[in-house]
């Protein structure tokens, strides 16, 4: 065994010193696969790790109990009163070792640039609390006197506004105390409605103004903040809403609000691992068409190995170890690139608390590694397999397999009367089907992502002619954002899609030029033009691409229906602009395929022909 | 005299490793309309760099090219291809059949290249492949042809648009001693219908269906013979040329 490694270990070196060109291009496909999902997993874990930090500097909740009315609804008195006593009996429930509140909410409104935003107040008497004390940040926390408010750390930042400034709430001045951080709520602009605390005398001010009770809030810390979710599971049943009203009731464990509490990280970092997985699945196809394509270019020498004694599996161990260098170097190299760019991206989120600190669990590398290896093992197997099991003397004595039969397809083309150079690159478009299907597959990926990219980009569109509805100007805004940043994410990983697809399709067509050199040297020989000969190339290769077109569009579509609705406005791609795509695509397909085409065309026929 | 091919002054040189190798250095051709020609000479002698030459199929480094008594030389890569569709038919030793197409569409490709329509084309393919003894074959690729097949399928397909000329290079080399004699007769039959013939061979029973033998060496012309009737056997054939090589 110890051999064979040796063995295998000194081929796949120097295969790699031979052909660094595939090598590299290998390690970029699978460099830009593990990146991605090295950065989705950093920055989600960034925004987790940062939630931790500020839920331990604020004694945050385990459970928290929350009751809401809408403050222009009449009829919630009883279930209020009701509500009023199960936070009485929650708070003395087995299990809860501290309590905060319950703390009364007002709704009212603040002014924000370019409009009013909902508010919550929130009225704590002045002190600290054993839960849920929010981390000052800026100025100071409610002090007995003060007629002033505390604003949570989002509403302060999309304000631009700090300890010693006014607010307009009610239309009305209100000095702020200090600016504070909770992970009590999400963060303001995402997560609605604004919030600020205040004293009691405050709020009494409030009150004046026509700031309305809308419900309030309990929060407990047990024993083990483990048994969150089964104190919530043995208590939810008891807190349902009165049918008949509008009013609502809820217990939320610490771990529901940290997974609903950065969003737009979750959606950002969703998105990135998404792109990630298909990019991987697109390098699959890398790795089994460089590897098909080197096992039948090398396939005598296969054969010459085989001759001099060494065997199928060391031959196969040989081709794992240099694919699995390469993938163990990109797992490297992608981990460090989601680890250096994780702070930037989460630092554009509006709703992690804190200073964002990327890390990844070692069960996230062996994710990312274990991925690159996977690639590798389903793109390098069968090809290898099939190269090695080919007989010793067929392999000394063969190039490239030659078709076994005609196409049906060719000859309707030929009946057709389509021209010749059309008829011949459908003649050997079938010759390898493997590399067809898996170039297509990769494409098809492509075309999917573009018309999400599409619909994403008219809906997106759609929603920023909106007027942005009373009480909602700067969440709709931060909502764009967010969008944005979706937008630009599906975009770049449609093209990213696309050019891996070009480049496997770089990869086929430079492989099918060299298979298929001495055939198209033969019908130069015969008076075919160097320029039918490209056309013929070409043609042969456009099966993938009309594939990818023909079913990349109907899934792009049928992704996007899962998609839409909900915060997105419904929208259609247009007919033409899916016209445009199936158009363009198989545009810029042909133009990569040109290039290895008219690479073989420049070339003189007679060193192509075969003197056997 | 009415020369189909004149060569004078051709020169192809290879870059090698350690020097430059002159592959065919300063040869004069001339073909006459109706001639067969045999060229023969030992391995690497530029016998068949000298076809490739005048096909077209490579570019001499100096020298003079005339087909038909037009100046060839100069011409582009694409001109070339349409001149060879036209006026030139190639019989190479591997065959070089496209994989792709079967017998019959490799025969007719040439014709659909020079503009036949698919009918005609189709109709003078299996015309050639009867007259050739394997129309029966006409559906089945490459690959499942034997050697003798594929080659009198290449024959066929260097015959259909009636060539000023045909450069036949090893057309034997590949073949087993049974097909070897159908070619043989193939190359006859072709010399005496007066179609013009240059035949690179190692096989003296090749070159002895020639009207006229040129003897290569060191990728210079180094003899010529008219064969007239009568011609010499294949084994006084090669004692004359003391090539030492020949099959």
């Amino acid at each position: 065994m110890i051999r064979s490694l040796r063995v295998a270990a000194r081929l796949a070196a120097r295969n790699i010193r031979r052909r660094p060109g595939q090598a590299l291009l290998l390690l970029l496909t699978l460099t830009i696969a593990t990146g991605t999902l090295g950065l989705g997993l950093s920055v989600y874990g960034s925004a987790d790790a940062a939630w931790d930090r500020a839920w331990t500097a604020t004694d945050g909740f385990h459970v928290s109990f929350d009751v809401y009315h809408p403050p222009d609804e009449r009829g919630n008195d009883h279930f209020v009163r009701s509500m009023e006593r199960r936070a009485a009996e929650l708070a003395d429930a087995p299990g809860v070792v501290a309590v905060g509140g319950p703390w009364t909410h007002l709704y009212g409104s603040i002014d924000v640039a370019g409009g009013r935003e909902d508010l919550t107040a929130e009225i704590r008497e002045p002190g600290r609390y054993a839960v849920d004390q929010p981390l000052v940040t800026s100025g100071g926390w409610l002090r007995s006197g003060d007629d002033g408010v505390v604003l949570e750390g989002g509403l302060a930042a999309t304000l631009g506004a700090e300890a010693g400034d006014t607010v307009t709430i009610q239309g009305e001045p209100f000095p702020i105390i200090g600016v504070a951080t909770t992970v009590s709520r999400g963060r303001f602009p995402l997560a609605r409605p604004a919030q600020v605390w205040v004293t009691p005398a405050t709020a009494e001010r409030m009150r004046d103004l026509g700031m309305t009770v809308e419900g309030f809030e309990l929060q407990m810390r047990l024993r083990d903040p483990a048994d969150a979710p089964a104190f919530v599971a043995s208590h939810r049943p008891a807190f349902r809403a009165d049918p008949n009203s509008s009013a609502i009731a809820f217990l939320e464990t610490w771990q529901e609000r940290r997974a609903d509490s950065h969003s737009d990280i979750d959606i950002v970092a969703g998105t990135l691992l998404i792109a990630g997985i298909l990019i991987a699945i697109l390098t699959i196809s890398t790795a089994a068409v460089l590897v098909a394509g080197r096992m039948s270019a090398r396939i005598r020498q296969v054969g010459t190995l085989k001759a001099v004694g060494t065997t199928p599996r060391q031959i196969v161990l040989a081709l794992l170890l240099e694919y699995g260098a390469v993938a163990l170097v990109a797992t490297a190299i992608g981990i460090g690139i989601g680890l250096l760019l994780a702070p930037a991206i989460a630092d554009t989120s509006v709703t992690i608390l804190g200073t964002p600190q990327p890390r990844l669990t070692s069960t996230q590398v062996a994710i990312v590694g274990g991925v690159a290896f996977l690639v590798v093992l389903i793109g390098t197997v069968r090809p290898a397999f099939r190269g090695v099991r080919r007989s010793t003397l067929s392999s000394l004595a063969s190039g490239a397999r030659p078709p076994r039969r005609p196409g049906r397809l060719s000859r309707w083309a030929s009946d057709a009367g389509l021209p010749v150079p059309a008829v011949l690159g459908l003649r050997s478009s079938w010759r390898r089907p493997g590399r067809l299907i898996t170039n297509a597959a990769g494409l098809t990926f492509g075309v999917a992502m573009i018309v999400v990219a599409l619909a994403l980009r008219d809906s997106l569109d759609l929603l920023n002619t909106r007027i942005a509805e009373p009480g909602h100007a700067a969440s709709d805004a931060a909502v764009g954002v967010l969008y944005d940043q979706i937008r630009a994410i599906v975009l770049g990983t449609a093209l990213l899609l696309v050019t891996l697809g070009s480049i496997n399709a770089f990869i086929v067509a430079s492989f099918a030029a060299r298979d298929g050199a001495r055939s198209h040297a033969a019908i130069r020989a015969v008076g075919g033009t160097p320029r039918q000969t490209v056309i013929s190339l070409i043609v042969s290769q456009l099966g993938a691409c009309a594939l990818a077109v023909v079913l990349g569009i109907p899934l792009g579509l049928g992704l996007w229906s899962l998609m839409e609705g909900g915060d997105l406005p419904e929208t259609g791609v247009s007919l033409l602009a899916l016209l445009v795509v199936a158009a363009l695509v198989p545009i810029v397909f042909a133009g990569v395929v040109s290039v290895p085409a008219r690479r073989l065309a420049s070339r003189p026929v007679a060193p192509l022909l075969t003197y056997e | 005299m009415n020369p189909v091919i004149e060569a004078k002054d051709l020169v192809k040189t290879y870059d090698a490793d350690e020097a430059p190798v002159r592959a065919v250095d300063h040869v004069d051709v001339v073909v006459e309309a109706g001639e067969a020609v045999s060229v023969m000479g030992p391995s690497g002698c530029g016998k068949s760099t000298l076809l490739h030459l005048l096909g077209g199929l490579e570019r001499a480094d100096a020298g003079e090219l005339s087909l038909g008594g037009d100046r060839v030389d100069r011409l582009s890569e694409t001109e070339w291809a349409i001149l060879r569709r036209r006026s030139i038919g190639f019989v190479f030793q591997a065959f070089n059949l496209v994989d792709e197409l079967t017998a019959i569409e490799n025969v007719e490709l040439p014709a659909l290249l020079l503009g036949a329509s698919r009918r005609d084309a189709r109709g003078r393919a299996m015309r050639l492949l009867e007259r050739l003894r394997v129309s029966e074959r006409a559906g089945h690729l490459p690959d499942r042809l034997s050697g003798g097949e594929r080659q009198r399928v290449a024959v066929a397909r260097a015959l259909i648009n009636e060539p000023l000329l045909i450069l036949a290079d090893e057309p034997t080399g590949n073949l087993d001693s049974k097909a070897t004699g159908d070619i043989l007769g193939l190359f006859a039959e072709l010399r005496d219908a007066r179609q013009t013939l240059l035949v690179v061979t190692h096989d003296a029973r090749v070159a002895s269906t020639a009207d006229r033998l040129l003897t290569m060496r060191d990728g210079a012309i180094v003899g010529q013979t008219r064969l007239e009737a009568g011609r010499p056997t294949a084994s006084a054939l090669a004692g004359l040329l003391d090539l030492g090589d020949t099959a």
